[in-house]
């Protein structure tokens, strides 16, 4: 598959959206009618740039804006915006520096925040985004499943409207992207990604070509169906230990894999994290089955959630090692504020290759900001959303990014950084 | 910096075992090994000491805070405890009371052997290494002032400071994306290294479940639930995620948990069905009725609740040896804890 790499530089509101040298314009209009549906009753749209003194309070989904290109078969976000069928061929057009983010209320989507300057900045890949706000007010009585599912739809067409005005713009860059590594005796070695998809009913799911993957067994994917935009999150609780859309476009470990020549991605293996343990052990057995068939080396685990996903994570590694297979596992700590307490609920028994995404909870200051968008209050420390706060880093998005993503560990005090 | 000392009553010159029982007591100036700390420290003063018996700093609760709290008093900047060696009662007031110092900001640090049992209680405080007796007080002093000195100007104690005990992990930012190490441990472990990881395995403690209990008939049974269940408007508000706390609400003369009257403030799970039957999180309906039956012999006055969703192991330790104490105390042979 070949990624169009468009590289946005500036953004503004106008009468009609277009892409132009670097510079992205949106039509209000436009983005107001592609987001409208009768479950929501005001919908806004805000430009919030890296480096401004702005904080978004209560993002929900982040997505990355995307479009498969003139002739290429399929289409992005199947099951939302295009049909349901696998795709990851051809060329797709990238938005690359911006992204689309929803905030305000949800039920059960936990308190978070985006700091588009100051030290929390590193460590949200939203505040390196040109990132379009949409707001929006509920209409009375709509329930808030169909105000949820209004506005992942919305999102997921404006982003692939906003990548539709690149298509016959010069691209910065065209990356060709493998597709998964056959077995090869004299090849690198070849790893699978088991990807831990959080299943734990609305407001907390994920989405395979627009199901819910809570249910499914292990499923089996090219990492180009990946970059179209197969997996859609509708997951809002855990913030610093969410697994935005956006990421799923732009997987971090298969990015790692492909950075070097000496190893291979063979294996993509998309799991759900069941609630119960019988289903947790049953789909990870056939995970583990999966890397076994692909004939892979080894296997690097990620997940979403906090310590309901750890076990699913260590039953996984646990059984992929029993068949012969090392298993590295990307986990964040939660060893309270000070750090001293043990840093993993449930840690694997045999497997014990971990990577460190940093303490959830360890506080975190954040400066007062001159604009917030999203929500007006932050509830966590009831303080105003522009307020000078100390937080945990469990509230900045996807600071511990399980994905892996971000660059913090955790390090004992006296060793070296 | 003003600096108080924490000393037990024998370090204090009271005595030994016969003065075990010594409530904590304050004198505005340095004492024992106080004065040599003093020499040591230079700039600044040990401005009080305060002393306490080790049975009385073991046995009574809430003696940590009481020691804190005289400390203040005597208007602490920076605390200093120990060294308490291989003292076993010592060694846990010294960790207790910099534990309890380091909850609320204020800097403190204790000494102590690195196999006293104290060590493990405290918290985010360090711990410096001393001796294994008080043969070894002149040495043991020393290394403790000069972390006293490196504390007090704000400065990170670490391995070579001589810091014991469990080192806190702090979050630092590396060069390369956690996807990244990722590959590069498991290309590691392909290449035979089965050490290396980030995150050391920590040792999970196995609990046997107490045995069945003779006759439920006679027996005082408890319910509680980590499903985050609190009676409507949550009066002391509970958190939804990562607790940090537990409540505790009178539940006598009550035959049922009704909507709407109490709610789930859980964060982790769909609590729509737990709201329209709160009896679903918590069993009240039913056990009232084996306690009518007589299959149980009394249900106890009151339940506990917190939210298990996020929550530290180190929280929920704390959370369940402060339970296990209550209900002892209330001769509770049972309990039912429902979970989610």
């Amino acid at each position: 598959m070949q990624r169009i790499v468009h590289d946005v530089r500036s953004v503004e509101f106008g009468e009609q959206t277009r892409f132009e040298g670097g510079h992205l314009c949106v039509a209000r209009s436009e983005v107001t009618s592609l987001c409208s549906d009768p479950s929501l009753a005001t919908v806004r749209a805000s430009w919030v740039s890296p480096g401004e003194s702005a904080r978004i309070v209560g993002p929900l989904d982040a997505v990355e804006p995307r479009a498969k290109g003139r002739g290429s078969a399929g289409g992005v976000f199947p099951g939302f915006v295009a049909p349901a069928l696998p795709g990851g061929a051809g060329a797709t057009h990238v938005l690359r520096g911006s992204a689309v983010v929803v905030a305000g209320f949800l039920p059960r989507a936990q308190e978070a925040v985006i700091e588009m300057s100051g030290e929390a900045a590193a460590l949200s890949p939203l505040a390196a985004t040109h990132n379009l706000v949409i707001e929006f007010e509920p209409a009375p009585d709509a329930p808030w499943e169909e105000v949820e599912a209004a506005l992942r739809r919305g999102a997921l067409r404006l982003a692939a409207h906003l990548a539709d005005a690149a298509l016959d713009a010069e691209p910065d860059a065209i990356e060709e992207l493998p597709g998964l590594a056959a077995p090869d005796p004299g090849g690198p070695p070849r790893a699978a990604l088991v990807v831990n998809l959080q299943t734990q009913g609305a407001f907390k799911d994920v989405f395979v070509y627009g199901r819910s993957m809570a249910g499914a067994l292990p499923t089996l994917i090219e990492p180009g169906e990946l970059e179209d935009g197969a997996v859609v999150s509708g997951q809002y609780g855990h913030p610093g230990l969410k697994n935005p859309t956006y990421l799923h476009q732009n997987n971090p470990v298969i990015a790692a894999l492909r950075a070097r020549s000496d190893v291979a991605l063979g294996a993509l293996i998309l799991c759900p994290e069941p609630v119960d343990q019988a289903t947790k052990e049953l789909v990870s057995a056939h995970a583990a089955r999966l890397c076994r068939a692909c004939g892979v080396d080894f296997a690097i685990v990620t997940k979403e959630g906090g310590g309901n996903a750890d076990s699913d994570m260590a039953l996984k590694m646990d059984m992929i090692e029993d068949l012969g297979m090392p298993a590295v596992g990307l986990f964040a700590e939660m060893s309270g504020p000070d750090g001293t307490g043990a840093p993993l609920v449930a840690p694997p028994a045999r497997a014990t290759a971990m990577v460190s995404t940093g303490n959830y909870d360890e506080r975190i200051a954040l400066e007062r900001v001159e604009r917030a968008l999203g929500r007006e209050r932050i509830a966590l420390a009831d303080a105003d959303a522009t307020a000078a706060l100390e937080l945990p880093t469990a509230v900045i998005y996807a600071a511990l990014s399980p994905l892996g993503w971000g660059r913090l560990t955790c390090r004992e005090l006296g060793q070296c950084a | 910096m003003r600096v108080v000392h924490y000393l037990n009553q024998f370090f204090a010159g009271l005595g030994g075992e016969d003065q075990a029982g010594t409530p904590p007591t304050l004198r505005e100036e340095p004492i024992g090994p106080g004065r040599r700390l003093q020499a040591l420290i230079g700039e600044h003063e040990i401005v009080a000491t305060v002393f306490c018996g080790d049975d009385y700093a073991a046995g009574t609760p809430g003696a940590a805070e009481q020691i804190l709290a005289l400390a203040r008093s005597a208007g602490a900047e920076l605390i200093v405890a120990g060294p308490a060696f291989t003292s076993g009662r010592y060694g846990l007031a010294c960790a207790s009371v910099v534990a309890a110092a380091a909850r609320e900001g204020l800097p403190a640090l204790a000494s102590m052997h690195p196999e006293n049992p104290g060590i493990e209680e405290a918290g985010g405080a360090p711990v410096i290494e001393s001796g294994a007796t008080g043969r070894e007080m002149a040495v043991s002093l020393e290394r403790l002032a000069a972390a006293t000195v490196k504390l007090a100007a704000g400065e990170p104690l670490g391995a070579a400071e001589g810091r014991v005990g469990k080192l806190p992990r702090r979050n630092v930012l590396v060069s390369e994306s956690a996807a990244a190490r990722a590959v590069e441990l498991a290309l590691a472990r392909l290449g035979g290294d089965r050490e290396a990881t980030e995150i050391p395995l920590p040792s999970v403690e196995h609990i046997t479940p107490a045995a069945p209990i003779a006759d439920p008939g006679q027996a005082l049974i408890a319910i509680l639930t980590e499903g985050g269940l609190v009676p409507a408007g949550n009066p002391d508000r509970l958190e939804s995620a990562r607790a940090t706390k537990w409540v505790r609400y009178e539940i006598a003369g009550l035959d049922s948990a009704n909507a709407p009257d109490f709610q789930s403030v859980h964060g982790g799970f769909a609590t729509t069905w737990a709201n329209e039957d709160p009896n679903r999180m918590l069993p009240l309906d039913v056990a009232r009725e084996l306690e009518r039956e007589g299959a149980i012999g009394r249900l106890h006055s009151e339940y506990f609740s917190t939210a298990g969703n996020g929550t530290p192991v180190a929280s929920a330790k704390r959370f369940g040896i402060e339970w296990a104490a209550e209900l002892h105390k209330a001769n509770v042979a049972a309990v039912v804890l429902t979970a989610t």
